[in-house]
């Protein structure tokens, strides 16, 4: 081995100085998507780990937390007025804060896509063009009015008390859903999940996929993190956006091939452990007085509300 | 300076946390010298990759500070060109999974792939891949994608990919494992000669043979993810209850014949039985 050293590598690096270049390489688009997805783990690690705290919510079987959360959505769907909303909303804030959760990550995102699929989506409908009714706040006034086909663009455009209604309530009932459903998510494990799913007759096999789609997305952005650290070793100066770009379509390539390998695999491993077409998903435990007397007090507080 | 060789590679203090909450190395001090084979040991999950990716630059640590040749390496210098081409030309990382490090069309394209990221020629890079190539033994592997490769060849390719650029220090993650017999003992000899080359070898392994023999300097990692113990290789490899404390030997009963014996085991101690140990 040591005739067949090529004589390269015995050659030493000509100095053990280097200069300084003028400004500094700007970080790739590459490099900030893989942040992204380094992102996307940490959230999934957060959840768990909130979810397997000893707190209050997160001791109740999930079973009851699937069933709370169909029936409070449902709840928030059906009410037709703002105050009955915020007393919702209220309720979910204080669950929040027992079952010792992080408020301001919650609401962030809370907020976040409330904002975009809640108020964004529903602004258009607070104007007298698409929801008729009395102005209260006019933003612009046209010479007369005008009609297209079976469209009417009145002279006057602006905000409708009954569109700003129609907006703040479509807003509210998002938000609200939005807030259960991320305090059921980071309350219990995603496995957990899962299996309570079956209590709503979810087919046992449905119930498989998600769960190896789910741990899937993992292995997926360990092993794309992982590939984009073995080229970082190796790069030098800036990458070009094309290049990079060349770069990623051959390793979604390569992600496909393995995708198919890994998958090829895991089929084998459950023919391997007696998988024979008909997939069986252990059911829960049977559900204890706290999960019932919790279960009880829920359904009562929510039957409260409709009645409000 | 005079007469003594100089720390190539120095950690003061490192740490690191998977998601700022998993620990992966605490507090690691290490000072690595030029030339020098040096192997961080310790059991799964004790820190060693994370170590080696820091080292590497791919990383950054939550707390402490890492040197190479006296300039500290940071976030920052990193994003420096200047900085960069001098630090990714003189270190080298050799990943675990061969997979993820293989990257491009073919097994040339991939040898030749860092020195033109070095802005070398194209001709100066081709006679470094063939002469690489040559020494380990993948001339006909040349024109073959890498998942038409074995575990082995793979391997070699790796190793190959990164002494393309000849780098004056060798990251080698668990290089040996998974790897049949006669690929790892190539690999013994290969790095072998390359320390005889003078390149400073850094080895992340749980494989003490290989620590054996290599005779490097050794930095034993605790699963506690700390410094258990730095020194040669032959004190640490002889210290039979160290070993067993942070997991890289242990006890357990053997049939031999008719007679059970329980005793310390490993890949690298061959039923050495013990007086008292026996059952």
């Amino acid at each position: 081995m040591k005739n067949k050293v090529p004589s390269f590598l015995l050659e030493r690096p000509p100095a053990e100085s280097f200069n300084r270049s003028r400004g500094s390489l700007r970080t790739p688009f590459i490099e900030k998507g893989m942040d992204h997805l380094a992102y996307v783990i940490k959230t999934g690690y957060v959840q768990w780990e909130t979810a397997s705290r000893d707190n209050f919510f997160q001791r109740i079987d999930g079973r009851v937390k699937v069933l709370f959360l169909l029936f409070y959505v449902i709840i928030v769907s059906l009410k037709k007025d703002i105050l009955s909303e915020l007393f919702i909303g209220s309720f979910v804030f204080v669950l929040t804060l027992v079952s010792g959760l992080n408020v301001f990550s919650l609401y962030r995102r809370v907020l976040f896509w409330g904002f975009i699929f809640g108020f964004l989506i529903a602004l258009p409908s607070a104007f007298n063009v698409i929801t008729r009714g009395e102005i209260i706040f006019p933003i612009l006034r046209l010479s007369r009015p005008y009609s297209f086909w079976f469209y009417q663009i009145p002279e006057e455009i602006g905000l409708t008390r009954g569109g700003v209604y129609g907006v703040m309530m479509l807003t509210s009932r998002v938000m609200n859903s939005l807030a259960l459903s991320f305090f059921v998510l980071y309350t219990t494990p995603f496995a957990e999940i899962v299996k309570a799913l079956k209590v709503l007759k979810v087919p046992d096999s449905f119930l498989m996929i998600i769960t190896i789609s789910y741990k899937y997305m993992f292995l997926f952005a360990k092993t794309a993190e992982d590939m984009h650290l073995a080229k970082k070793s190796r790069l030098v100066g800036q990458v070009s956006n094309a290049d990079a770009r060349r770069w990623i379509a051959g390793r979604i390539g390569l992600i496909l091939k393995k995708t198919r390998m890994r998958c090829e695999e895991v089929f084998e491993a459950m023919l391997g452990r007696g998988f024979s077409d008909d997939i069986k998903i252990y059911a829960s435990k049977k559900l204890r007085a706290r999960d019932w007397f919790t279960g009880v007090t829920f359904f009562l507080v929510g039957v409260l509300f409709l009645w409000m | 300076m005079s007469g003594l060789v100089a720390d190539i590679i120095r950690l003061e203090g490192i740490s690191y946390s998977y998601f700022d909450k998993i620990p992966a190395v605490c507090d690691i001090s290490l000072d690595i010298k030029e030339g020098e084979s040096f192997a961080i040991i310790g059991a799964n999950g004790s820190g060693k990759s994370t170590l080696l990716q820091i080292m590497n630059g791919l990383i950054q640590q939550a707390s402490g500070k890492f040197f190479f040749r006296g300039h500290e390496v940071t976030k920052q210098t990193l994003k420096d060109k200047g900085f960069l081409q001098f630090f990714r030309k003189r270190v080298g990382y050799v990943f675990q999974d061969s997979d993820i490090q293989l990257f491009c069309p073919t097994v040339l394209d991939e040898l030749i792939y860092g020195p033109l990221q070095l802005e070398m020629n194209e001709k100066a890079a081709l006679d470094r891949a063939f002469e690489v190539m040559q020494m380990l033994n993948i001339e006909k592997l040349k024109d073959r994608s890498s998942y038409m490769l074995s575990g082995g060849e793979k391997k070699r390719v790796a190793i190959g990919s990164v002494l393309t650029i000849n780098p004056e220090v060798l990251l080698l993650d668990e290089p040996t494992n998974g790897l049949d017999p006669r690929t790892q003992c190539f690999l013994f000899e290969l790095m072998l000669a390359l320390s005889e080359a003078g390149k400073t070898l850094v080895i992340a392994t749980h494989d003490l043979s290989l620590v054996n023999e290599l005779h490097t300097k050794v930095a034993l990692l605790s699963e506690e993810h700390r410094i258990e113990k730095v020194g040669d290789s032959n004190d640490i490899l002889k210290d039979e209850d160290l070993l067993r404390k942070v997991n890289l030997i242990h006890e357990h009963m053997h049939q031999h014949g008719r007679e059970a014996h329980k005793h310390r085991h490993s890949h690298y101690f061959f039923h050495e039985h013990g007086n008292g140990g026996d059952v």
